[in-house]
């Protein structure tokens, strides 16, 4: 089946429409609005500029009494395990942490705590995290990634930190930090175009909330 | 520009190590003024003044010791150093650096900056929460207002402004406002964007440390249009100059580290610098500007080959360092310093233009 279609950016070319890829947020600050979000925001908008993507976003911190006291994944509350689901569905997960304490925040790992043993397997996850210096970047490395290890995820080769110093407020305006980005980025992208199940796009890149 | 060297100060009341009690605020003052005065007369281009609120600085009102500065002094330049800009009105900042710059006939300028200090904040009723968004959007109404008169204007902190007339207009028509920053990329980036003069704050640490700041700063400014090349850099660095490296380094270190000591926190309290990390900072290839003339020198030629830079403010009194020493070190470095300094930048720029 051939259709025309309106590609981004490339003007009107004849291709099969690609299925977008859904991404799913787990977003580990309790801030509104956040650093670790910003740095996610570059993430997003890189990604949109190279493949048609649908993004959805959980809030650990915003999921509220019916997940802070859930022991088991049986004691959440139906809002929070469509929240999981959702993490557990994604075509490309993206784990975004602030530093507390040296580490992701407790609440991150709670929601993980809750999470299939074997739902994340083979699973693209994309790390990124942000601390108040750079002496806090191998967070990406010495916290983040063993923990998708574990879920034996395919976590994405370039992980992304930034550091304080590299926002105005919570705008990531390092440009180094954006140039990683497109690199990390650009390596994955046909393995993330091949891992893309979302409908497919008719009009080109799609991004909401 | 020509090159310019200066001096500042934060006015700071730090103890006597020979009593153990700081000087009187009245005496404080007096001394800040008479720097201003030395420094001027000595032939020093920029006397600065820094923004601290607590009780061991008699510097929360700088515009105040500058106003006071005007009177004193005839040729040398009188900035904020800096004004912490994200808890000020900058209706009022105007207002007062304007007045500045008629008492003085057109010497008033401003370093506005984030400020490494939030004493302010509480004290104004600002919410720390906002630092970045303050400051942006301060600026923003600062540049505004620079820019032309009557003024309307709107943001999120303060009352609209409407057909609002702010007055008095400056001396010469304009007043420099130049950002002051710490190092971090994003704040270079975002002055950069602006195409604002860049007050680069040089605590310790390698005469390069700065190096990736400039080249994000002059970057971004060329992408954004503006002359990144023709920017000027200032550098606001801590030293001490004497007649013999060693004396300088003897005089300025038991100060200095009991400023640091009394500032420089770590686990919420002060410590002190050993010898040896203050003489490692002294070497050729680190920041402080501390020894003889001919260090000086070398180290601000130095700083100008790395950064192009264009000015350099020097703090020199800072921990207490006796009102005596210091005016001697003023006069040394508008005397034996600044000349060389001035002529050898004046033939580099020559040499490439």
């Amino acid at each position: 089946m051939t259709i025309v279609a309106q590609d981004h950016g490339t003007g009107p070319i004849t291709r099969i429409p690609a299925s977008r890829l859904r991404v799913v947020v787990v977003n580990g600050s309790p801030s509104r609005p956040s650093k670790t979000m910003g740095l996610v925001d570059v993430v997003l908008d890189n990604l949109k500029d190279m493949l048609p993507i649908e993004v959805s976003r959980v809030d650990v911190y915003r999921l509220g009494a019916g997940f802070t006291g859930a022991i088991e994944r049986e004691d959440v509350t139906p809002e929070v395990e469509e929240a999981i689901r959702l993490a557990e569905d994604a075509d490309l997960l993206i784990a975004a942490a602030p530093v507390f304490r040296g580490s992701y925040p407790g609440m991150f790992k709670h929601f993980f705590d809750l999470v299939e043993q074997y739902a994340l397997a083979n699973k693209p996850v994309l790390l990124a995290a942000t601390g108040g210096g750079d002496h806090h970047a191998l967070v990406l490395e010495h916290a983040m990634r063993p923990l998708f290890a574990f879920f034996q995820a395919l976590t994405i080769p370039v992980a992304f930190f930034a550091s304080a110093g590299d926002f105005d407020g919570t705008t990531l305006l390092n440009p180094r930090v954006h140039g990683r980005i497109e690199v990390g980025l650009t390596d994955v992208a046909d393995l993330l175009r091949a891992r893309a199940t979302g409908a497919r796009s008719s009009t080109g890149p799609d991004i909401g909330e | 520009m020509p090159f310019e060297i200066g001096i500042m100060t934060f006015g700071e009341l730090t103890d006597d190590q020979a009593t153990g009690a700081p000087p009187s605020p009245r005496r404080r003052v007096r001394e800040t003024i008479e720097q201003a005065q030395v420094a001027d007369q000595a032939g020093l281009d920029v006397f600065g003044v820094g923004e601290h609120h607590r009780t061991d600085f008699v510097g929360s009102a700088p515009a105040i010791l500058l106003a006071a500065a005007a009177e004193k002094t005839k040729k040398i330049r009188l900035t904020s150093s800096v004004t912490v800009l994200g808890s000020e009105d900058p209706v009022r900042v105007w207002e007062q650096f304007a007045t500045i710059d008629l008492l003085s006939a057109g010497r008033a300028e401003i370093i506005a900056g984030r400020g490494s200090y939030t004493e302010s904040f509480p004290l104004f009723g600002y919410d720390l929460k906002d630092y970045a968004e303050l400051f942006r959007e301060k600026l923003d109404l600062l540049l505004k207002i620079r820019g032309q008169n009557p003024l309307t204007w709107q943001g999120r902190f303060r009352a609209p402004l409407v057909e609002a007339d702010i007055a008095p207009r400056a001396d010469g028509g304009t007043i420099p406002i130049w950002v002051g920053v710490g190092g971090s990329p994003a704040s270079a980036v975002s002055t950069g964007r602006l195409g604002l003069p860049m007050a680069l704050a040089l605590l310790l640490g390698p005469m390069t440390l700065h190096q990736e700041t400039v080249e994000l700063y002059r970057s971004a400014a060329a992408e954004a249009g503006h002359d990144a090349g023709a920017l000027p850099i200032s550098i606001n660095a801590h030293g001490f100059v004497a007649r013999t490296s060693q004396g300088a380094r003897d005089t300025m270190y038991p100060y200095f580290a009991k400023g640091m000591m009394d500032n420089n926190h770590q686990r919420g309290r002060g410590f002190r610098m050993p010898r040896a990390a203050f003489d490692a900072q002294s070497s050729p290839r680190a920041g402080l500007l501390v020894g003889s003339p001919q260090e000086i020198i070398d180290k601000l030629l130095g700083y100008h080959e790395l950064y192009g830079l264009d000015r350099a403010i020097i703090q020199m009194g800072f921990g207490g360092v006796p009102q005596k020493d210091h005016l001697e070190a003023i006069e040394l470095l508008a005397t034996d310093v600044a000349p060389v300094v001035r002529r050898e930048v004046a033939l580099r720029q020559r040499s490439v233009a």
